[in-house]
């Protein structure tokens, strides 16, 4: 008997065996010393599904297994790369997207409930003098100046034509733009003087959500994960070393209702491939500025407010901007906190906040996202009452016209 | 018509008659007879216009079709007014409205100059001076001037543009010399809380620049001096990119061009001493060594070879750092190199430093 034992200790080798069990169970007896009386000491083996069988309870060990490995990871860098190495199916969805109704499917996928208007402002602290008042007048000017540089000002080799004007001046202006308000406004605030300035550098997210029936292949009829990866690449973005404050607690209780959608996201339409699964921010693992503050998005010729009213899709409008906020800004409050260390079996124990502006050059929008949850898997997600909440305005314009 | 020549056409009514088809190739099933012969069918006989002089010919061009009996029409050449664009020709260079008699050589981003930083200085009139102008050396030792932990901000800047700011194991140049050199700026532009008038710059991407027409902007221009340019060399392959005595040579010259425009804006066109001079600064890298440069214009008056001289200061080749390893040296199971810069020089980040704080502390 013993014999067999130490034959199938040296066959497992490390990882969980059946028997390491049954060996912590003997040796706790040595541990606690007067207490030995009280509990009673396993003579045999636990028993426990097995590992290798064709059951629900043998698949079930095995997962177990799987994300006993996530827990125990030393590195988040191990961690990440244990959940995102195999390769299966999945959606590739995509934030600014022309299909119909966007956002209240990428609400379904991403558990969001979007309110509109801003977040509530924080309580202001009794002990800090109040802030210095802001100079929207040289705000203005340096807006104004950036406007009028790019498109006016500045000399270029050709004359710029139409269908290549906001990839040529649009997209400058907003670096412009970005890069003078930043530089203006770290008077006010501190953290955005030692902040880093990304130009179009990827963000990537995978996650799971929901369950579905194999339809065909040698799997069929047994329940497989909805798999989603977003590959997001923002205007500009804005990173930093401490995190934002929270904007309403972890677990508050929004009243309004997720979407649910009764079809396959196929329907949106949103198709499957299968690819690297990545999760990035911006920068790897090792970069101290880990946070996000604010993304900037700018929406392609192809999204544009002329072209949605000529295909008689004006309620669209909105629709876009929002898709597009709830989805990149979910992808990049996902990606930190994964590179917390968090995951879907190891929820958030702090909200995780940034800020997104989608524009097509004229027209602006303003997004808050707040992150309260990773369990978006069908096991995670059974108890689980929390949501992410997506804050979001109407469309700006500029007041004037360009001459 | 498919065969529009009248060859061809007699051609394939020879063929017809000989029993063959319209493509030239026997009909089904038949079986032709006659000599196989490879003699060539004569050549019909030219169209000849007839000019006899002291007579008017009659012809048929006012019938608008062919007529046996009447001579043959000669038409006025016809002139079409508009040609497609595949089919223009150019005017010979000396009937170009813009024709100028002196030949002028124009100098672009991509031009390499043999001869180097020689070349470039006797094309401005200019005089080299090694190091930079103890002024800015002075803003570059001041340590009021200097960012809190700027070392380990510099060396985060480093890694951030070498390592991390994309998904692949060792980013290539063409991704991380623009990197490093923006955020290089961005972490001289945390100082906007020192020095409030850092502020009132703003920066211009890809503009184009010509010293011939006096211009860079537009009048009206709220930021209309210039005040560092930033040649970036990022092309993967070594040959594509410039060798460091040609990117000293640009810089000098472009550097030269800049201050040449700004100096026709205010002064005007006419060459002569400047009493106030122009000065324009110039940071050229390939995301590891920077060359820095000011140049300072004395005078427009480049014709002669004697008189007043611009001046022009040059740092060469100054290191950030000697080599960067993106993935750890592992001899023998042990780390010989960790990930990371060698060979890191602070020096170089100060002096960039003082560069852009110059003029504004």
């Amino acid at each position: 008997m013993a014999a067999a034992r130490c034959w199938r200790l040296v066959l497992r080798g490390s990882g969980l065996s059946l028997h390491t069990a049954a060996e912590a169970a003997v040796k706790a007896p040595e541990v606690t010393g007067p207490d030995v009386a009280a509990a009673p000491v396993a003579r045999y083996p636990p028993v426990v599904a097995s590992l290798t069988a064709d059951s629900k309870a043998a698949r079930q060990r095995r997962v177990e297994r799987w994300q006993a490995t996530v827990h125990a990871a030393k590195s988040v860098d191990e961690k990440l790369r244990i959940l995102t190495k195999m390769q299966f199916m999945k959606y590739v969805v995509y934030p600014q997207t022309f299909a119909l109704n966007a956002d209240r499917w990428y609400q379904s996928f991403t558990k969001t409930v979007f309110l509109s208007g801003l977040p509530p402002p924080p309580p202001a602290r009794p002990d800090t003098e109040p802030a210095p008042a802001l100079d929207v007048v040289a705000l203005r000017d340096a807006a104004c100046d950036c406007l009028l540089q790019e498109h006016f000002f500045l000399r270029r080799k050709k004359r710029v034509p139409l269908y290549l004007e906001h990839e040529a001046i649009t997209s400058p202006f907003l670096d412009q733009l970005v890069a003078s308000l930043t530089g203006l406004l770290s008077a006010r605030n501190p953290a955005l003087a030692n902040a880093a300035l990304d130009c179009k550098r990827p963000v990537h997210f995978y996650w799971l959500r929901g369950e579905e029936i194999i339809s065909h292949g040698h799997r069929k009829g047994r329940v497989d994960a909805l798999r989603y990866q977003i590959n997001d690449k923002p205007h500009n973005q804005i990173r930093i070393s401490k995190q934002l404050p929270e904007f309403v607690p972890l677990d508050y209780s929004v009243p309004v209702e997720i979407p649910v959608m009764n079809c396959k996201p196929d329907k949106l339409p949103l198709f499957k491939r299968q690819y690297e699964n990545t999760i990035f921010i911006g920068t790897k693992t090792a970069d101290p500025h880990c946070y996000g503050h604010t993304q900037f998005h700018l929406l392609p010729d192809k999204l544009k407010r002329e072209r949605l009213l000529k295909q008689n899709c004006a309620d669209q409008i909105e629709v876009v901007f929002r898709a597009n906020a709830i989805a990149s800004l979910f992808a990049w409050t996902g990606a930190q906190a994964m590179y917390q260390g968090f995951w879907s079996e190891a929820d958030v124990t702090r909200p995780f906040v940034s800020q997104g502006v989608i524009t097509d050059g004229k027209y602006f929008s303003f997004f808050c996202y707040q992150l309260n949850t990773l369990a978006l898997t069908a096991q995670a997600d059974q108890n689980n009452p929390r949501k992410n909440i997506c804050w979001g305005t109407q469309i700006h314009t500029w007041e004037g016209t360009l001459e | 018509m498919a065969l529009a020549s009248r060859s061809a056409r007699l051609a394939l009514a020879r063929l017809g008659r000989l029993g063959l088809g319209s493509c030239g190739a026997p009909r089904r099933g038949a079986y032709e007879w006659g000599v196989r012969s490879t003699r060539k069918p004569e050549p019909p006989p030219p169209d000849r216009v007839y000019e006899i002089p002291g007579l008017e010919p009659i012809t048929y061009a006012g019938k608008m079709h062919f007529m046996p009996g009447l001579a043959r029409p000669v038409f006025p050449p016809w002139d079409p007014d508009w040609t497609p664009p595949k089919f223009r020709r150019l005017p010979p260079l000396h009937e170009h409205p813009l024709y100028k008699d002196q030949a002028c050589y124009v100098f672009h981003q991509r031009c390499r100059l043999l001869e180097g930083v020689k070349q470039a200085l006797w094309l401005t009139k200019t005089k080299l001076i090694e190091g930079l102008p103890e002024k800015v050396l002075s803003l570059a030792d001041d340590p009021r001037n200097h960012i809190e932990n700027q070392d380990e901000c510099v060396l985060n800047v480093i890694f951030h543009a070498r390592l991390w700011h994309s998904t692949e194991d060792i980013p290539k140049r063409e991704t991380y010399c623009p990197v490093i050199v923006d955020s290089l700026i961005q972490l001289c532009k945390s100082q906007i809380l020192k020095h409030p008038s850092l502020a009132r710059r703003i920066c211009a991407q890809n503009n184009m620049l010509s010293t011939t027409w006096n211009r860079g902007f537009r009048e009206g221009y709220p930021y209309p001096y210039p005040h560092t340019l930033y040649l970036l060399e990022s092309a993967n392959l070594r040959p594509h990119r410039f060798q460091p005595d040609q990117l000293r040579a640009k810089m000098i010259l472009f550097a030269f061009g800049n201050a040449l425009a700004q100096a026709r804006l205010l002064y005007g066109n006419d060459t002569k001493v400047l009493e106030q001079p122009v000065v324009v600064q110039s940071v050229g890298t390939d995301g590891r060594v920077f060359q820095f440069l000011v140049l300072q214009l004395n005078t427009t008056d480049l014709a002669s070879d004697e008189g007043v001289k611009n001046l022009v200061w040059i740092d060469s080749d100054q290191l950030l750092y000697e080599h960067f390893w993106c993935l750890p040296v592992v001899r023998r199971k042990a780390v010989v190199e960790p990930v990371g810069p060698t060979g890191f020089q602070p020096e170089t980040f100060r002096k960039f430093l003082a560069l852009y704080l110059h003029g504004a502390v």
